[in-house]
């Protein structure tokens, strides 16, 4: 499914983002940009396994990092545990509740099912503003500390500057493009494949869909419960509003901008979610109804976002392949 | 001890609202071959076809593998048994490529094992199928287009992707639904003799449900005649066609 | 205790009422196109804007402002059926897509142009008392109850009466066939999704004396009319009458019971029950292949 010079390309990227700061230590500015984006970009990558590849909309797919939020802040905040460890526990959580959820709400129809999505994003969301005794209600949970130094040897890495915490996300998000990628070049992700283009089919060679949907389902929310632990590590506080139905629609936009079904479309997305709102200093209103508009031409034009622009410009300069097939 | 047949329908009824669709529909094969299921529009062959392999439940009735009962059995269940059908409509993948809808139909496809595939890929193992893959496409003429999405083919093409990725799973019962529509001739004759060959080979259940009498009739070794939701007549194509009830029902 | 009931039952029935517009809207658009417009809340909204401004800048007429309000929204179902929904026909997902960058041009919209606070609109109706025994309620509670139930007959009756209404129900049921018998389906999608978007413009224009109309007015009526439609059945218009009525008594109800935080998970979670359960809802039809 990927080609040597794609991989190259890609692991040429990591290193490029790895090395950005030391290469111009002094783009602080830029530096946040991307920490942000890449905090956005982990749940928009389990959103892209779940739409993306697996077909399935989930409009509420920020609570189930909310839920993974907020068991990473409780793990370090009042039992002191570690970084990696609390957000496995998140993650855990998180995959664990989209697979309760799962369960009973993956065999309705497709309709059925988006409308699911949205309720439980929003009842998640008022559980996690009104269990004042677990959540601490609508103010949070402040003071969540950042991750103790790490001493690399020839470097130390302190968390809690700039520059340590975007190295950080990065490898957070790395780790979580590693499992996208595995998941999309098995034998799992081409199943998941052929429920996306036609179940019936799937079902026909041998797939059981309904459990297929349920193992994505659950993993997608995990990977967003990662990217909510990392959220508010990052916010140094929980807050619901950072989990409420807003930010899953931007999940949404994200992943559709950057090009459902892409493997660097999540990044893609994301980067450009938060970059061009600074690039573009307008009133918030106007910025939100560029976006609002965008969707809609990329809905009617482009629905394989911008990734899909560039593969389509891609195949037409790669004619030689398939004109070769029409013709033999 | 008698052995028990193959595969046999007992009693099979389903209804959609107030339409009979299968009227007790009862049918024993006994050894493996091609076998053309026909009958006039609505006669309930598309509608078998689903009750087998379980995208549709009867209402009543038994379907028997070997003496096994599997009118509980779903659809993906159905299919792992060695269940394998194409579609009237004829489906594919059609953003993958022909050597990944072959691919894909020829994987494990126990989720475990996938999930576990993800993280250790063997890659001689992918050769093989991969091999295997270009052989059958190559028995239909299509090894050039292995690369091409299965949308650049053409309708007749698809068909016989469809066929080919049926097969390739290596099933016990191979339901094909009107695979000769709207394939010319050219191909018809490809599909023909690829049909023949299979047969010849794997000696497995071939179920056709065909309209083109000309193409099953020169290719079943029996065949089963169905109107209105029930087995009307089965015998061999020359008993079949001379079959005064089976001329009546498509005339009458 | 008997009052109180009284009380949230009466104001049940008149939020009710008003989940019922917006349900039918969402009703027709589902039951006669298969398409899911979650921008009908904003529309909605729009729609007490339009009538805010036709009311204080146009007309001193209340009903007037209404009726501009219906005819500006329908205008704008119009657009939007003919630019977005139809080239989408098909596609759920771009569908669902196209409906979200919807809501936020139409609700960044209105908060560009009126600003984020929210507004207030006092017609006479809405100042007028109206009594019954040891309750009061304003005159407006039973404008609005009166108003959705005669206009929930009058589009029954134009349903079941009229030709144009019964090329509707057949497209409804079915499209391919209400093709073939000659029925101009893209006339009936347009008719429908303008009809549509009037009826929420004139649910938000109905609501907004009672409360305040500010810009996020329409995103929890959107939520309680998907839930009303799911419990009466996705396309069914009596079905949409019963369940908005039954959500909106059964959440003011509950809030003398529970905490009114938790009112909305009630109504939610009431949905995914609804859907676990009995997805076809109380008057729908099951599908072939539905669980």
């Amino acid at each position: 499914m990927r080609s040597p010079l794609a991989v190259a390309g890609v692991l040429g990227l990591f290193a490029l983002l790895y090395l950005a700061p030391v290469a111009a230590p002094n783009e602080l500015y830029a530096l946040h940009i991307l920490t942000l984006a890449l905090i956005y970009a982990v749940p928009a990558i389990g959103l892209n396994l779940l739409f993306g590849y697996t077909g399935l909309v989930s409009l509420g797919h920020m609570g189930f990092a909310g839920v993974g939020a907020y068991a990473t802040a409780l793990l370090m905040k009042n039992a002191g545990a570690g970084f990696v460890p609390a957000l496995a526990a998140g993650a855990l959580a998180a995959g664990v509740v989209g697979a309760l959820v799962g369960m009973p709400c993956l065999r309705l129809r497709s309709h059925f099912f988006i409308i699911v999505t949205l309720a439980v994003g929003v009842i998640l969301y008022t559980l996690f503003n009104n269990l004042d005794a677990l959540t601490g209600g609508a103010e949070g949970l402040p003071g969540i500390p950042r991750p103790r130094p790490l001493d690399l040897g020839f470097l130390v890495v302190d968390f809690r500057r700039p520059q340590g915490f975007y190295w950080l996300a990065l490898t957070v998000f790395a780790a979580m493009f590693l499992v996208q990628y595995l998941i999309v070049r098995s034998d799992f992700g081409r199943s998941l494949a052929a429920i996306r283009q036609d179940e019936t089919v799937a079902a026909a060679r041998g797939v059981n869909v309904f459990a297929h949907k349920l193992a994505i389902f659950a993993i997608s929310a995990a990977i967003a419960g990662v990217g909510g632990g990392l959220k508010v590590t990052f916010l140094r506080a929980a807050a619901p509003l950072s989990f409420e139905l807003m930010e899953s629609i931007n999940l949404v936009m994200i992943v559709i901008l950057g090009g459902a079904g892409f493997l660097l479309g999540p990044l893609l997305g994301a980067v450009l979610f938060i970059a061009i709102p600074e690039v573009l200093r307008v009133a918030s209103e106007l910025r939100l109804i560029i976006f609002g508009a965008v969707l809609v031409l990329l809905a009617l034009y482009a629905p394989r976002g911008l990734c899909g622009l560039a593969e389509a410009m891609w195949r037409q300069l790669d004619t030689k392949g398939y004109a070769r097939a029409r013709h033999p | 001890m008698p052995v028990p047949a193959i595969l046999e329908l007992a009693g099979l009824r389903k209804s959609f609202g107030g339409i009979v669709a299968l009227d007790d529909v009862a049918l024993t094969i006994e050894r493996p071959g091609i076998y053309g299921l026909i009958g006039p529009n609505g006669a309930g062959k598309t509608t078998l076809f689903d009750v087998i392999c379980g995208r549709q439940m009867a209402d009543h009735g038994a379907i028997r593998v070997e003496g096994r009962p599997i009118e509980r059995l779903r659809v993906h269940e159905r299919a792992r048994l060695g269940f394998s059908r194409t579609f009237q409509e004829c489906r594919v993948l059609r953003e993958e490529t022909c050597l990944d809808n072959l691919l894909f139909a020829a994987q494990d496809k126990r989720l475990g094992r996938e999930v576990w595939q993800s993280t250790t890929r063997r890659t001689a193992a992918r050769d093989e199928a991969a091999a295997e893959a270009r052989r059958l496409l190559a028995l239909v003429n299509l090894d050039g287009y292995a690369e091409a999405p299965a949308a650049a083919l053409s309708y007749g093409q698809r068909r016989l992707l469809e066929i080919v990725s049926a097969l390739i799973a290596r099933p016990r019962f191979l339901l094909l639904d009107e695979p000769a529509s709207g394939v010319n001739p050219t191909l018809l004759n490809t599909l023909r003799d690829f049909l023949r060959r299979i047969d010849a080979d794997r000696r497995i259940v071939i179920l056709v449900v065909e309209h083109n009498m000309e193409f099953i009739m020169s290719l079943a070794a029996r065949i089963v005649v169905m109107h209105q939701g029930q087995v009307l007549a089965q015998g061999t194509p020359s008993e079949v066609q001379a079959d005064p009830r089976v001329i009546e029902a498509y005339l009458g | 205790m008997l009052t109180a009931l009284l009380e949230q039952i009466v104001n049940g029935a008149m939020i009710g009422s008003v989940y019922v517009l917006v349900a039918l809207g969402m009703v027709l658009i589902f039951g006669v196109m298969q398409v899911l417009n979650f921008a009908h809340g904003v529309l909605f909204m729009a729609g007490a804007y339009v009538c805010h401004f036709a009311f204080f800048k146009l007309t001193g007429n209340y009903p007037a402002a209404i009726a501009l309000s219906m005819l500006a929204l329908g205008l704008m179902g119009l657009v939007l059926e003919s630019a977005v929904f139809r080239p989408l026909r098909d596609n759920i997902q771009m569908q669902i897509v196209a409906s979200l960058g919807l809501i936020l041009i139409i609700q960044n919209g209105v908060i560009a142009l009126w600003g984020p606070q929210a507004l207030q609109m006092s017609v006479p109706t809405a100042q007028t008392i109206v009594r019954l025994g040891p309750l009061s309620f304003t005159a407006q509670h039973f404008v609005i109850i009166a108003t959705v139930a005669a206009t929930v007959i009058l589009l029954q009756l134009f349903l079941t009466r009229t030709r144009f209404g019964t090329a509707i129900r057949a497209t409804s049921q079915n499209a391919d066939a209400a093709r073939v018998v000659g029925i101009d389906i893209n006339h009936v999608f347009l008719f429908t999704f303008t009809v549509a978007s009037a009826l929420a413009a004139l649910g938000g224009a109905l609501l907004g004396p009672l409360f305040l109309i500010f810009p996020q007015m329409g995103d929890l009526p959107l939520l309680k009319a998907l839930t009303a439609i799911v419990l009466g059945g996705m396309a069914s218009v009596p079905g949409a009458v019963i369940g908005g009525l039954a959500i909106g008594i059964v959440e003011s109800v509950s809030t003398l019971f529970i905490p009114t935080d938790f009112r909305d998970t009630v109504v939610f979670g009431l949905l995914i029950l609804v859907l676990l359960v009995r997805p076809w809802g109380l008057f729908g039809v099951r599908v072939r292949g539905e669980a």
